[in-house]
């Protein structure tokens, strides 16, 4: 790494070296940016003359120094706002004034995006794929985590929401590029990285801390050119998130107080088809008639006594204020969501601070971004909702003679469901997750070298995540175990340390037209978790619950330490020539504790192109045409998000529970494991391909890109060479991925009238992705990986990993159809049975239909992603909606699978309810296996619809909105389950109950 | 005057990044929770620790009891345990048992339609390799080399302990040479990181295993005279004379003789046959006179949702009551074809004791369809309650030890391979036979001539005497009744009748993972 820092300081040095020229004739320019409407100073705007561009200041400033005397178009952009040009004339030795008052606008290409380590970059000079959204753009509604707010609004970007309140969230950036490690992306939120999958917490979504409406904007980095600079953490795409700054109070100086709150109810959607309790009856008589003297006279509708109205409340105030030096933002939130199954909630205070302040005019600045949050949630006990589906509907939920605290259960039918009611009223399952992130940092403009700033920050994200269960020992399920009654604990803590020390220097070429910007820095960044956790079973009482373990038959108690390091070194250069070359170069060279010797540091390189071909004089005079850039990249990733220790070979301890008789003694076993020590890095190298257009004055813009991305060394947990190590399986670097897809994103001002009263404006985003894996063995043969496992039976897989196919191909046996399209149930050999040999294609023509004959047969990931989002505004209305498509998605469903056949209602004694397609199928037996369960769940859903109005009732700049949201509109598919968003694996088991969601709100400022 | 200013800020940021370079660049984040291979056997006892590790990938599936950090992958870890995957192999495809559960490949092994990607085989497959590559670690662990830099080269233990181990890595090798034939021989010497292994022929596995047990007989306490759960001479032998006994199956020739030899230093030692038949299959037939060797299972200690634990409940199921036998559950899979039932005299519940396990209420003799509990006969041969009565410690990990080998089996391999030609006493052989028939019957009522005992008899005797042990299979195929059309059992080749089946299905396929992650490999005929 000597040699990397090295370049840097070659860099620094030349850079140094390049005297700038003597002053001429020469006057300055000093101006401000402010908000036409507000009044408000804007800050960031790029202010171009000539060929020299600046950007405004915090306070809106802007000053251009030496500047030839003569007559000057100001071209002013920023996100958010129309492009404007003002005259100004600069005299010798004076200083000409102006103040440019920009109009909001919605649909504008974003002027300024943040791209890593301080970086902000003009849109026009970016040279990756990088997609920036603002607040105005963020999904509306109620919205637990940051993730929502992107969703469905960035092209190549999947976002899978489980439907709990508060529930774990899936990113996909174009596509998966890794088998074991995660394919989440890496979020930095104020500059600090998260772990990747967001962190610890006690169930829940680890993102749920940032509490949305202190977000500012989101960035998403998606080639490799952008990311790279993210090294081994970068490989699946980079989250940037910025939070709130300071602002200064409408017109004038002082502060401004905000608040928003809002609440929502949330209906419930329909569940799985089940029969009626009719149907089940006479299904009950035909297909199991010694099991009709088990049913009751009720007609129970189980989903119904789990479930409710979700309700949610939503508060946020937040304080912040600005002076020329000085700028904060306080804040506090709290939100409370009851889901719609009954007792889970999630309940969340956070409370924020931003604080800026410069020194020196401005040649010190120091930030500071501390957060906390306070997360509460209850869980829905595991099997409620399944359950609730399939218990059978004849029985009453309650049964005044029932040991299982008055709850109706099934005696000596081990197999039988349990009452969902009474597993939903009598488990605890809690959680609570305190979490703070943050950092301080500190820029300086280094004396003697105009243009070098240096930053250093420290960075901490501290998580203490408690979860508590308890099952009492009159459970059903804990009366009928030998160690009945269950408490348990963990106590998860994590602290990560962040330090970055990096330097920026900028430099303008005038009379080459050029520019210059160079990063140089380091990063260290230790991780530290702790796990301890203990249970108890067998408890001798239950009234302390999860406050106190009573004497018990067993206790377990275990302890885990989690430590990882990550040191990197970076840098990047970006250089534009004659507002029209325009180069990106960076290199990340990161060393992670997670790797054997000889492999723990990496390079991640990358070099970016782009020709801003609307500058060229062959199309300079083409008025249509106000933008057109065409971008190259290429890049390289890596990946480490997988557990740490890999290269040790340790010794398992074994528990008390799984020791060895010797004699009248039991011994204690230590397990030798398996390790590759020479295990290394995931490396993603990709391509991207783009265009950037804007047409007439950018009232239409879009970019267009082409992706391709190949993973190598994949690690990946492989069968190896039985006998070769103490294991079958061992984590090693095998086989390679390949992920390719067009991205097309389009925003436009479609109509504007009615004296500008009116506009609607509108985005459209579409993607498509297609992967691959090309190899997972060493040797190169077609190995075959289960995956996906399924409720039904004990270890079903429904998925495969297999050379040639895309990641998580569905894996079926191919279901005869008869004329009408239905999958036959009959015995076609007539042999007297009907089994797979009669139903099912003997793929390989051996004669016998097993396990040999299942194919790879469709995918859960779409091929096609939509987005579209419409906003209108007339005077002080507003409306806006959102909607998604997805085509050629499948889903596995899993509920018709487990529960739409007869065998249902006999194989644990006593029969469960059944799926309505058993109505259609006839099938007697599961046919877990069967392509006719995967579905084409391709999809068009309105996420959102919204409506507001905004109004000053008392003076300029107090405003008011109020509003109205609906979440999960309307959905059309042809998919017969609940939802054909069946989260990220394409299975769906009992989802979460989905609602639709109505919020009302308000949102004033002072 | 600024160039000298510039150059001092570089050599300041120059020695800045130099200083933070050299401190902030160690990588070495060593695990705290774990012991690693460096420091384990810092403490002598850790042998004994490993030593007990190898015999409990027998009896448990992972580290944590019951399931939990799983010894192998890619199965359902309560699939994967040893003694539930060489049973259900030994099992599933004959006349002794059908299950009626329809997890992926299960089906197929009951109908002799498995492939090279069954699930259950290659668990066993795996299973066995890990007791074999366990076994070489443990011997590279404690050689003198080893040991010495520890100042452990003294430990009176090691000797036996590397025996036990060999020993251990023997009864693998043989399982897998019974179920899968040619197969790779890895030993001690194979380097960790080398290219895999090439295939051995059945007989130089064969041959190896002959002379490990050969070599390692005298380190082992005398027969009978093991600490419970470990080997001793007794179990050497009985594992040799299953060797010798099926050699002609594995392509040796005739060693009847030797299988004569091996049994009979078995039925030297202190065992006798236990009073009680049923006992030995209850919860407390640790204490039976008659096992030579077992492996241990317990409620509170040795958990699995393998072993004795899966047997014991899968026999449960229709009226049966679980606690009856001692279980919190039943769980509906396991019952026995008619074919076997009537090997009893007068079928379930005659005059044969050993019939009245069968549980007939509410179940047909017939088994008309696999997935339903009541088609064909069920059967809690093993019982979670003890020899008095009481419940096991556990109702759900029963406390029931596997018999792998006992006197009864010792004495019917003596009267085969005397009637096999090798050798020995007619006499002795019906004396042994009517023994255990005498036990069955109670009396001498159902005693045989020495007419009577021929090789069909004492085939249909061991499935009398030894159904749902773990023998069958390979019974048969040494009576070369297993495939082919000579003998048909419901289900066999899919059908309720029975079918013929292919000879190629007295071998299991090597799994399709394995053929790819080593190329060395050919698969067995057929698949």
């Amino acid at each position: 790494m000597m040699l990397r820092v090295r370049h840097v300081l070659v860099a620094l040095a030349f850079s140094a070296l390049c005297a700038a020229p003597l002053a001429a004739q020469t006057g300055t320019i000093s101006g401000r940016t402010i908000d036409a409407t507000t009044r408000q100073p804007i800050g960031l705007v790029a202010v171009s003359v000539a060929d020299r561009t600046v950007r405004s200041d915090d306070q809106g400033r802007f000053v251009l120094t030496g500047m030839p005397v003569g007559t000057y178009t100001i071209r002013t952009t920023f996100l958010g706002y129309r492009p404007m040009t003002v005259q100004v004339t600069v005299v010798a030795n004076q200083t000409a004034t102006v103040e440019v008052a920009m109009d909001a606008v919605a649909f504008a290409l974003d002027a300024v995006v943040v791209t890593s380590y301080g970086n902000q970059q003009q849109r026009r000079d970016v040279t990756g794929s990088v997609k920036a959204l603002s607040e105005e753009e963020f999904n509306p509604g109620s919205l637990v985590s940051a993730e929502e707010l992107i969703q469905a609004k960035v092209p190549g970007v999947q976002v899978y929401d489980s439907g709990e309140p508060g529930g774990g969230i899936s990113i996909r950036i174009r596509g998966g590029t890794s088998i074991t490690s995660s394919n989440e992306p890496l979020f930095v939120v104020d500059g600090m990285p998260l772990a990747i999958g967001g962190g610890i917490s006690a169930g829940r979504n680890p993102l749920n801390f940032l509490n949305p409406d202190d977000i500012q904007s989101i960035t998403v980095l998606k080639d490799a050119a952008s990311t790279a600079i993210y090294g081994s953490q970068g490989a699946n795409g980079v989250v940037l998130i910025e939070t709130k700054a300071g602002q200064r109070a409408v017109g004038g100086t002082g502060s401004q107080l905000s608040y928003s709150g809002s609440v929502s109810g949330s209906p419930v959607l329909d569940g799985p088809p089940v029969l009626t309790a009719e149907q089940f009856r006479s299904a009950v008589a035909q297909y199991a008639p010694s099991s009709s003297s088990l049913l009751g006279g009720a007609n129970t509708n189980w989903r119904d006594a789990i479930l409710q109205t979700g309700f949610t409340q939503d508060h946020n105030l937040a304080l912040a204020g600005a002076t020329p030096d000085f700028d904060y933002r306080l804040s506090v939130g709290y939100r409370a969501e009851d889901g719609v199954v009954r007792g889970s909630s999630t309940e969340r205070a956070t409370v924020g601070l931003g604080f800026r302040q410069s020194f020196f005019e401005d040649r010190i600045r120091m930030t500071a971004n501390v957060r906390g949050a306070r997360l509460d949630d209850v869980f829905t006990p595991g099997g409620v909702v399944g359950g609730a589906t399939i218990f059978q509907p004849t029985e009453e939920i309650l049964d005044p003679t029932s040991p299982h605290g008055g709850y109706f259960e099934w005696y000596n039918f081990a197999l039988a469901a349990n009452n969902p009611v009474a597993e939903l009223e009598l488990t605890q399952d809690r959680g609570t997750t305190y979490r703070s992130v943050g950092d301080i940092e500190g820029e300086v403009q280094i004396p003697g070298l105009e243009g070098l700033r240096g930053t250093v920050r420290f960075g901490y994200d501290a998580t203490k995540a408690e979860r508590e269960t308890f099952r009492p020992s009159f459970l059903r399920g804990e009366a009928e175990s030998g160690t009945p009654g269950f408490v348990s604990r963990s106590n998860s803590t994590q602290s990560n340390l962040l330090l970055d020390a990096f330097a920026h220097y900028d430099r303008t070429f005038e009379s080459a037209g050029a520019e210059m910007n160079l990063t140089g820095g380091y990063s260290y960044l230790s991780s530290n978790s702790t796990f301890p956790y203990l249970e108890a079973q067998g408890l001798s009482f239950d009234l302390l619950g999860t406050a106190g373990i009573p004497s018990a038959q067993q206790q377990r108690t275990s302890m885990w330490v989690d430590e990882s390091r990550l040191i990197s070194f970076f840098g990047r250069a970006h250089f534009s020539v004659a507002d029209r070359y325009l180069l990106t170069l960076s290199v990340r060279r990161d060393g992670s504790s997670k790797f054997g010797p000889a492999n723990q540091w990496g390079t991640f390189p990358s070099a970016a192109l782009a020709w801003r071909l609307s500058q060229e004089s062959f199309l300079r005079d083409l008025d249509a045409l106000s933008d057109l850039k065409l971008r190259l990249s290429w890049g390289k990733n890596g990946n480490q998000a997988f557990a740490n220790y890999q290269q040790f070979p340790s010794y398992d301890i074994g528990e008390a529970t799984a020791q060895y008789q010797f004699g009248n003694e039991f011994v204690t076993t230590i397990r030798p494991g398996a390790a590759d020590r020479g295990i290394k890095w995931e490396a993603t190298t990709s391509y991207n391909v783009g265009l950037d257009f804007g047409f007439m004055n950018d009232r239409l813009t879009g970019t267009l890109d082409y992706y391709f991305k190949k993973t190598e060394d994949l690690i990946f947990r492989v069968p190896v060479a039985a006998g070769t190590f103490t294991s079958n399986f061992i984590t090693t670097n095998i086989g390679s991925l390949e992920n390719r897809g067009f991205e097309l994103s389009l925003s436009a001002l479609l109509y504007e009238g009615f004296d500008e009263g009116f506009s609607w404006t509108a985005d459209f985003n579409a993607a498509t992705n297609s992967n691959e894996i090309v190899q997972i063995n060493p040797f190169g043969g077609g190995e075959v990986i289960l995956t996906g496992g399924i409720a039904g039976g004990v270890g079903n897989f429904i998925q495969v990993l297999q050379a040639g196919q895309p990641i998580n191909s569905f894996f079926v046996y191919e279901h005869i159809r008869d004329a009408n399209g239905k999958p036959i149930w009959e015995d076609v050999n007539t042999d007297g049975t009907i089994d797979e040999n009669d139903i099912y294609v003997d793929q390989n023509d051996d004669g016998i239909v097993n396990q040999d004959d299942r194919v790879p047969f469709k995918s859960p990931d779409p091929k096609w992603t939509f987005g579209h989002t419409s906003r209108m505004a007339y005077r002080g209305f507003d409306a806006s909606f959102t909607l998604r498509a997805y085509l050629g998605n499948h889903v596995y469903n899993n509920v018709a699978s487990n529960f739409g056949h007869y065998r249902a209602l006999t194989y644990v004694g006593v029969p469960n309810n059944l799926h309505a397609s058993v109505l259609d199928t006839g099938f007697e037996r599961e046919q877990y296996f069967s392509d006719y369960y995967v579905e084409d769940a391709s999809l068009l859903r309105l996420d959102n619809l919204t409506v507001g109005y905004t109004f000053s009732p008392f003076r300029t700049g107090q405003e008011i909105r109020v509003f109205g949201v609906v979440q999960n509109v309307l959905t059309l598919t042809g998919y017969s389950g609940v939802d054909p968003l069946a989260g990220v694996n394409g299975i769906d088991n009992n989802l979460y109950p989905r609602s639709r969601t109505f919020t009302a709100g308000a949102s004033v400022r002072f | 005057m600024r160039s000298i200013r510039r150059k001092a800020a570089l050599a300041v940021a120059a020695l800045a990044i130099g200083v933070g370079m050299s401190a902030c660049t160690d990588l070495l984040v060593e695990p705290t929770s774990t012991v690693t291979s460096g420091n384990v056997f810092t403490d002598a006892a850790s042998y004994r620790s490993f030593l007990a590790k190898l015999y409990a990938g027998l009896a448990v599936s992972g580290q944590q009891g019951p399931a939990g950090r799983a010894d192998i992958e890619g199965i359902d870890e309560g699939f994967g345990q040893y003694i539930r995957g060489y049973w259900q192999l030994q099992e599933l495809p004959t006349d002794e048992a059908v299950i009626g559960w329809g997890d992926a490949g299960l089906p197929e092994m009951v109908t002799n339609q498995w492939s090279s990607t069954n699930q259950f085989i290659g668990a066993m497959y795996y299973r066995i390799y890990f007791q074999i590559a366990l076994a070489n670690e443990f011997l590279r662990e404690t050689t003198v080399e080893a040991l010495t830099p520890r100042g452990h080269q003294n430990i009176a233990e090691i000797p036996q302990y590397r025996a036990e181990a060999r020993f251990l890595r023997a009864l693998s090798y043989w399982h897998g040479l019974d179920f899968f034939g040619n197969i790779p021989l890895v030993t001690e010497d194979f380097e960790a990181g080398s290219p895999p292994p090439a295939q051995a022929t059945r007989g130089e596995i064969f041959d190896f295993i002959e002379s490990e047990l050969l070599d390692i007989r005298s380190t082992l306490p005398a027969v009978g005279a093991a600490q419970y759960g470990r080997a001793d001479q007794g179990a050497l032998s009985m594992l040799l004379a299953k060797l010798y006994m099926n050699a002609v199956v594995y392509g040796n020739g005739d060693r009847y003789a030797d299988a004569r030899t091996a049994v009979e230093a078995v039925i030297a030692g202190p065992y006798s046959l236990d009073p009680t038949y049923h006992n030995m299959f209850l919860a407390d037939n640790d204490q039976s006179p008659e096992f030579v060797f077992a492996v241990p299972f317990d409620g509170q200690f040795t958990q699995t949702w393998g072993g004795t634990t899966f047997i014991a409940h899968a026999s449960v199921g229709g009226a049966m009551v679980p606690g009856d036998y001692g279980l919190d559950f039943g769980w509906w899979g396991l019952r026995v074809p008619p074919e076997v039932v009537n090997l009893y005299e007068s079928g379930a519940g005659g005059p044969d004791g050993r019939s009245a396990i069968f549980y007939t209420n509410g179940q047909n003799l017939a088994v008309t369809s696999l997935g339903d509990f009541s088609a064909g006969l069920a059967f809690p041969k093993y019982q979670n309650v003890t020899s008095t009565g009481a419940m096991g410690s556990h109702p759900t990990h029963t406390d029931i030890d596997f018999p792998m080998f006992r006197l009864a089996d010792a004495y019917l391999m003596y009267a085969e391979a005397v009637l096999r030609g090798g050798g020995g006493s007619s006499a002795q052989a019906l004396t042994y036979v009517n023994q255990i028939r005498q036990r069955a019957y109670g009396d001498p009522s159902g005693d045989i001539t020495a007419g009577q005992l021929d090789l069909p008899f004492v085939l249909a005797e061991r499935a009398r005497e030894l159904i749902w042990e773990g023998h069958r299979r390979n019974d048969l195929i040494r009576y070369g009744l297993f495939t082919g059309g000579t003998y048909l059992w419901s289900w066999k080749g899919n059908t309720q009748t029975g079918t013929s089946t292919a000879d190629t299905r007295n071998l299991y396929p090597i799994p399709a993972s394995e053929l790819l992650a080593n190329p060395n490999l050919t698969q067995n005929p057929g698949y």
